[in-house]
């Protein structure tokens, strides 16, 4: 399989300039400079490259919606990476942060942008350090600084620690936490292009799409578009937990059948059990059945399978599991995580986990199941950013294609336990 | 159609609003009804509710109208079935922890949550388990009781202490359905203008402690009038229960309080039934003393009754030793038909111009536009010179605040002591207490020499402005495209307001520039007292007692044409025996003039010394009469704010008083006028016929929301020398300025206030050099006087003012502060030591 | 409330973080963590002190603070632990786990131990899926454990 983002990663001491440089890093810088910042926008746009980070935007498209002659311009990494089952970003960060520092430059010289941050979740003190490093090793180098390489380009990049919210990986509730404010998200319009970060134009990408965009300079937009299906551009980092035989994050070429990464790249499932469900891309993705293994793994297949890509987490669920115990600790996530801002979120997210909690202690009644399903109806779409709709993602899947689960408990007969 | 404006549809009917509308407010143009919480259009969009859902063509999600700006060719549906279905969904969430108290609960019967409930909810909720065990009734401060069950975290409360009040005092706390409205530390809630959160919360989680389960919503009496406490005027309803005060809430008026109050506004009033007020004539060893001149006043008058016998003793007065025997001292707190009535009286009636209503030097009219509150936020520049708003004018305050952070506005400061709001100014320049007059005199020269007019230089040395600060401000003033100055003449020494208006004029003369001012004084009606000619040099309108022949034509062949004496030379004279009778109206000499138990000498020394107040003062203890006075609450009657704005005063209480305006007309029938005054609004009828400036004021124009008055123009006043002296004391005396605290412990914020949590003690903020100088430090309690003046206060050395001065907020009635002020109207020297 | 004062070596840090923004507020979440990380939690003095160097309330501070489950306004253990209790981890037996380390520290999930030497607390996804079930102990990942390997972890800690 191509690798792109992963072709090093267990390289002892990648993680230094020295032995990054020596596999080619930040090789690319150079041949940026030769271009325009709008070629390099072009370029990114021809490569087809969509966000990592869930939503799947066109990451060059972006760019270039950033308003016209308003400076100074913010680059945001988001590398919050807090979406139950995502692990890839955190890989990157701890065995190549030059990969990061090389895309974040590159973006920045692309949309003329002297100051980055990385915004990394709380937890990840740890990275922060060796981000910190990269950083000074790449100022050393004069790769960060003023006038870069001669080319008259400046860029400063800071770390930025968040401190426990799921919710501050939405992009602009990232922002309002950068400026040292609750991570509520903001209204959109004004997207973050046109005011983002201290009101200024920003470019928000998650750590992922930016480590993509040095190989693309390298190698040429067509040769990273050359891999994957037609919407589905490139490869993807996939992070698979559960129940597989081996668990870990692997680059997989966008358009590869779902079978295959579960029972080949995964080794398949655990104790040879068999395949319940799957969520294929995080836990805000609707789950799917054990008999819809065979989509391909890219984002219109598994929008058409009816769920989606996400950020990339594939979460394998054997039958060992009742999904109605899984589907609370997700709804109890939510819950815990929701900001509190808007009305359907902070309530609807409770009472539901008031109502699963219930159908569990074998008090609930067949009724609640169309119950959940309205409350689901009420809050999706109705709330100012996804996570009310990821909350509802799992519940409304869990009982679409898990009915008998809950029905169990009705019977007094649950399926199994984790 | 301008480029500005956008048509859309909204439930099939068209509607065209300006770019930047929000549909929500959009769909009230053509009576749309969309249902909101957490929206206030004030504050601005937030989103949090989601009750405000709406289908628009085109787009997939029900959208917030709140949020959404109009765009043209909208098409937005309210009505819908998939939005009727968003609605009650919404509201299912909205009270799923919501308790069912409406029966006792404050808000019931005026609650949007309710409301909302009854036209869009759902039947009955599903909601099948116990409600979150949130806090009841809470106090948040001594005013304000939150019951944060019935909170729905619309964020509104907060929202408006960030964005209107900026304090961040109130914010949200913890995160999702932990969410609540809190304060650092569970300390209270008590800015300026915490109640306003009270009268926005769109259910009864924010309720008035004070009002609490006094009375049933449909049970009050509400009358829309306006606030007595300053010269902003605010817009409120009283609501009265069998004539009792139940509670005072924001009478939104957009060209006035922008629909806000302060707190000393809503929790203020109980003066109305304070019980110092004076219910009837009272006679004090009347037939004793000196009062001989004239015939015993018989023993249990009504004020009615008395009127004709004051009258008749005052011409009995002015028949024996001449009009300059007799004077008035009015009042800049009462209505403009009750001071035109009395100068009417004292001119007409008496033939004298001793009257006045104030201690500092100003004169009425300005040379430049008289600009409205709503003006500040077109401002570029607005300029405060000797004003600190937050303290004396507390809308302006927020008013300002608005500009600067949300319309572009820069404030700029010349003023002796730092305040609050120099935190929003792009440039405070801060002059030593005093040199007020080299201050502004070396702007305006710094602005007559750019354009190029005579200029004479202006030694700014005695002032403590550095040359740059000075440059930079001439420079700010002379290059903004529109300014608005904002003056306090009562904090201005000697004749420093005449050079303020001077600087106006010099300000007008920029071609490139619009300009006006707002005479920003404290006191209600201030501006009224001046335009109606509550002056010794002035006629109402601004005519000089001089202009014999507009004064003859208009008040006929005996109208008074020598100027008068002012209050001040009124207390010197009564002093030496030269005046011999003084009526004064809602004002308290003893206590709010310099010179302290001079002036209670001066005035125990009267032949006849008739007090009209509302409530009992130092001063009426001294009167051999007293009248009762009705004073906000029970009047009516009209007030002109510092924006030039006349707006009605509404009787909220029944009273058996008679009204002040219909005593001095009683006054006035006993001299032989034969105008017969029905109502209040005949006098301001007479007022529009005889003031310049209020031609278009009657009970009519002024309506609901008041009326701009004309601009009164001003007479050029000869000003003193150009370059002031600025004397210096002599070694350990520092120059006193009396600053003002809104929430002072006075006759009108008595010890039972309900903002008694607010008093402050004495406290004398002294420059850190000065303070170093006198081995004085922070907490020292120390003794500032002049001559046998003494007053107690605890140092501060905060920089507060330059060196050479100190800075003593008036905090009480008790602390007598006034005492210390030069009887020439200067600041006094006074002497600094520690006890 | 005045009670508390940055070390100069904080000071010394604060320049610093200071100095990575255009506007001061940014180093809210910063100052909140080095505050927390020093003191183990975040007194109303310290979130006082904040508010003047950031020049915003204290009202504020607790505000943003209250927002975020890294900070705490009640004193935690010298190690703090996270146990991700997450779908992932959920699959893999976590739930076991935690009831095993509170058992062996004698504690209930959310408290600390007498010795004020561990807090357990119960934590949504950590992003370390595929070495569940993990935890994280003051910096420190730690994956694909069992009930032997915590208590090695744990009995390491001295
Ligand atoms: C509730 C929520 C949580 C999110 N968390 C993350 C995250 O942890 N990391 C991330 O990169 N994007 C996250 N996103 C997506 C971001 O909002 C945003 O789309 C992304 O950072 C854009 O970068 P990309 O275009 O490179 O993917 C989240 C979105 C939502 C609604
Ligand atoms: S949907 Fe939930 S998390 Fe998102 S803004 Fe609304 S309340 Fe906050
Ligand atoms: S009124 Fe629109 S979301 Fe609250």
């Amino acid at each position: 399989m191509t690798q792109i983002l992963f072709k090093n990663i267990d390289m002892k001491d990648l993680h230094t300039m020295k032995v990054y440089e020596e596999q080619g890093g930040y090789q690319s810088l150079e041949k940026a400079f030769a271009q325009k910042p709008e070629e390099i926008i072009a370029m990114v746009k021809a490569s087809g490259l969509r966000g990592r980070g869930g939503a799947g935007f066109p990451a060059g498209l972006k760019w270039s919606f950033l308003a016209k002659d308003v400076f100074p311009r913010y680059l945001c990494c988001n590398a919050d990476e807090s979406e139950p089952g995502t692990c890839k970003d955190r890989e990157l960060l701890l065995k190549t942060p030059h990969m990061l520092i090389e895309g974040m430059i590159l973006c920045s010289y692309a949309c003329q942008i002297k100051t980055g941050y990385i915004y990394m979740r709380g937890e990840f003190h740890d990275l922060s350090f060796i981000m910190d490093k990269a950083i000074e090793e790449a100022h050393a180098k004069g790769y960060l600084g003023k006038n870069i390489m001669g080319s008259g380009f400046d860029l400063e990049i800071h770390t930025h620690l968040g401190a426990g919210a799921y919710i501050c990986g939405e992009e602009s509730a990232l922002l309002n936490s950068l400026e040292g404010g609750r991570g509520e998200p903001r209204m959109k319009p004004p997207f973050p292009a046109v005011e983002g970060l201290y009101a200024k134009p920003t470019v928000i990408n998650n750590v992922e799409t930016l480590c993509v965009v040095p190989y693309i300079v390298n190698e040429g937009a067509e040769k990273y578009a050359s891999l994957g299906t037609e919407k589905s551009k490139g490869t993807k980092l996939v992070s698979i937990s559960g129940h597989v035989k081996k668990p870990g994050n692997y680059e997989v070429v966008l358009g590869t059948p779902m079978r295959e990464i579960i029972y080949d790249v995964a080794g398949g499932i655990a104790n040879d059990n068999k395949l319940k469900a799957f969520i294929p891309g995080g836990s805000s993705t609707p789950m799917l059945p054990a008999d819809m293994v065979d989509v391909l793994y890219d984002y219109e297949s598994i929008a058409a399978a009816g769920s989606m890509l996400g950020s990339g987490a594939l979460i394998v669920i054997d039958d060992s599991v009742n999904i109605v115990e899984a589907t609370l600790r997700l709804i109890s996530f939510y819950m815990h995580e929701s900001c509190g801002k808007c009305t359907p979120c902070r309530e609807g997210t409770r009472w539901l986990y008031q109502i699963v909690e219930r159908i569990m202690q074998n008090k609930g009644q067949l009724e609640y199941i169309e119950k959940m399903e309205d409350i689901c109806d009420n809050m999706a779409m109705k709330t100012f950013c996804p996570l009310a709709d990821a909350c509802v993602a799992p519940v409304v899947s869990s009982i679409k294609y898990f009915r008998s689960d809950y029905e169990a408990y009705f019977k007094n007969t649950p399926v199994g336990s984790v | 159609m301008s480029d500005n404006e956008v048509t859309l549809t909204i439930d099939g009917k068209s509607v065209t609003v300006p770019k930047g509308t929000k549909v929500v407010d959009a769909a009230k143009q053509v009576a749309v009804d969309i249902p909101v919480f957490c929206y206030h259009q004030k504050i601005g969009p937030l989103g949090c509710c989601r009750m405000c859902l709406v289908e628009v063509e085109k787009m997939p999600k029900l959208m917030t109208a709140c949020t959404m700006d109009v765009a043209p060719d909208m098409v937005v549906k309210t009505t819908t079935e998939k939005v009727e279905k968003g609605q009650k969904g919404v509201l299912e969430f909205t009270l799923l922890n919501h308790p069912l108290d409406c029966p006792v609960c404050d808000k019931g019967g005026e609650c949007p949550l309710q409301d909302n409930t009854f036209k869009y909810g759902p039947p009955e909720t599903r909601m099948e388990f116990n409600r979150a065990n949130n806090a009841k009734a809470t106090p948040l401060s001594p005013v304000i009781t939150i019951d944060r069950e019935r909170c729905i975290a619309c964020q509104r409360c907060t929202a408006y202490s960030e964005r209107i009040e900026q304090g961040q005092g109130l914010v949200m706390l913890n995160r999702g359905f932990h969410n609540e409205v809190g304060t650092f530390n569970n300390e209270p809630y008590d800015t300026r203008f915490s109640g306003n959160v009270i009268d926005i919360c769109p259910v009864g989680a924010l309720t008035n402690t004070d009002f609490r389960f006094k009375a049933r919503t449909w049970d009050l009496s509400n009358v829309d009038t306006l606030c007595a406490h300053c010269g902003c005027n605010c817009n409120i309803t009283m609501g009265t229960r069998l004539n009792e005060l139940m509670r005072v809430e924001a009478r939104p008026n957009d060209a006035v309080d922008d629909g806000w109050i302060c707190d000393k506004g809503r929790w203020g009033h109980h003066f109305v039934q304070s019980k110092n007020k004076i219910l009837t004539a009272r006679e004090n060893g009347v037939g004793t003393g000196k009062v001989t001149s004239f015939p015993a006043f018989p023993l249990n008058w009504t004020t009615e009754e008395a009127a004709g016998s004051v009258a008749e003793a005052f011409k009995k007065i002015v028949e024996e030793h001449g009009p300059e025997s007799v004077g008035f001292i009015g009042s800049p707190y009462g209505t403009n038909e009750e001071n035109y009535l009395y100068q009417k009286f004292f001119r007409q009636g008496l033939g004298t111009n001793n009257i006045d209503h104030k201690t500092y030097q100003d004169t009425p009219g300005l040379p430049v536009n008289h600009y409205g509150f709503e003006q500040i936020e077109t401002s570029n520049v607005v300029l405060l010179i000797a004003s600190d708003p937050t303290e004396e004018l507390p809308i302006l305050d927020l008013r300002i605040k608005k500009a600067v952070t949300g319309c572009g506005t820069r404030l700029v400061s010349l003023n002796d002591q730092k305040i609050a709001l120099d935190n929003y100014s792009s440039q405070s320049v801060q002059y030593k207490v005093g040199s007020e007059a080299v201050a502004i005199d070396a702007l305006a020269n710094g602005l007559a020499r750019e354009l190029g007019e005579p200029a004479s230089d202006v030694d700014l040395a005695p002032s403590g402005i550095s040359a740059e600060d000075m440059k930079a401000l001439v420079e700010t003033v002379r290059s903004s495209m529109k300014i608005c100055v904002v003056y306090n003449p009562s904090a201005l020494s000697g004749d420093a307001v005449l050079r303020v208006k001077r600087l106006l004029k010099l300000i007008s003369k920029i071609p490139t520039l619009e300009c006006g001012a707002i005479p920003a004084a404290s006191m209600t009606n201030a501006v009224g007292a001046m335009d109606m000619g509550l002056l010794p040099d002035f006629y109402p309108g601004g005519v000089p007692v001089t202009d014999q022949e507009e004064i003859k034509n208009q008040y006929g062949e005996n109208a008074p044409t020598g100027t008068g004496l002012s209050a001040l030379e009124m207390i010197a004279r009564a002093k030496t025996g030269e005046l011999k009778a003084l009526l004064v109206h809602r004002s308290n000499p003893v206590m709010d003039f310099p010179g302290g138990l001079q002036v209670t000498e001066a005035l125990k020394n009267l032949e006849l010394l008739v007090v009209h107040d509302m409530l009992e003062t130092e001063t009426t203890e001294l009167a051999h009469l007293v009248l009762s006075s009705n004073g906000p609450g029970y009047d009516e009657g009209t007030t002109t704010n510092i924006g030039g704005r006349v707006q009605a005063r509404k009787k909220a209480f029944e009273t058996n008083q008679v009204p002040d305006w219909k005593i001095i007309n009683l006054m006035l029938k006993a001299l032989g006028d034969e105008t017969e005054y029905r109502r209040f609004s005949d006098v301001t009828e007479e007022i529009s016929q005889q003031v310049p400036g209020y031609q278009e004021i009657s009970k009519k124009s002024v309506g609901k929301v008041g009326c701009d008055r004309e601009v009164i123009a001003s007479v050029d006043e000869p000003v003193l020398e150009n370059q002031v002296q600025v004397e210096a004391g002599k070694d350990g005396s520092l120059r006193l300025r009396i600053a003002t605290y809104l929430f002072a412990h006075d006759k009108i914020l008595d010890a039972s206030s309900k903002l008694a949590h607010h008093f402050q003690s004495s406290t004398a903020y002294l420059n850190e050099k000065d303070a170093q100088k006198l081995g004085i430090q922070d907490g020292d309690t120390i003794l500032l006087s002049m001559g046998d003046v003494r007053l107690e206060a605890t140092a501060m050395t905060n920089n507060r003012c330059l060196s050479g001065g100190v800075v003593v907020p008036r905090i009480s009635d008790e602390q007598g502060v006034n005492a210390l002020i030069d009887t020439k109207g200067r600041p006094a020297w006074v002497d600094v030591r520690k006890v | 409330m005045s009670g508390f004062v940055f070390s100069e070596k904080q000071e010394k840090e604060i320049e610093g973080i200071l100095a990575k923004y255009p506007f001061k507020k940014s180093a809210m979440l910063p100052l909140l963590t080095l505050v927390q990380r020093a003191e183990r939690v975040v007194s109303p003095e310290a979130m006082v002190a904040i508010s003047n160097k950031l020049d915003c309330s204290p009202a504020y501070v607790q505000s943003v603070m209250s927002f975020y489950t890294m900070y705490h306004t009640e004193k935690v253990g010298k190690y703090m632990i996270l146990f991700c209790i997450n779908i992932s981890c959920q699959l893999n037996g976590c739930d076991k786990l935690l009831e095993h380390t509170a058992k062996k520290l004698n504690i209930k999930v959310g408290e600390t131990t007498t010795d004020e030497k561990f807090t357990l607390h119960r934590e949504e996804c950590l992003a370390d899926c595929t070495r569940a079930p993990m935890m994280r102990i003051n910096d420190t990942y730690y994956g694909d454990l069992t009930e032997q390997r915590i208590d090695q972890i744990l009995d390491s800690l001295g």
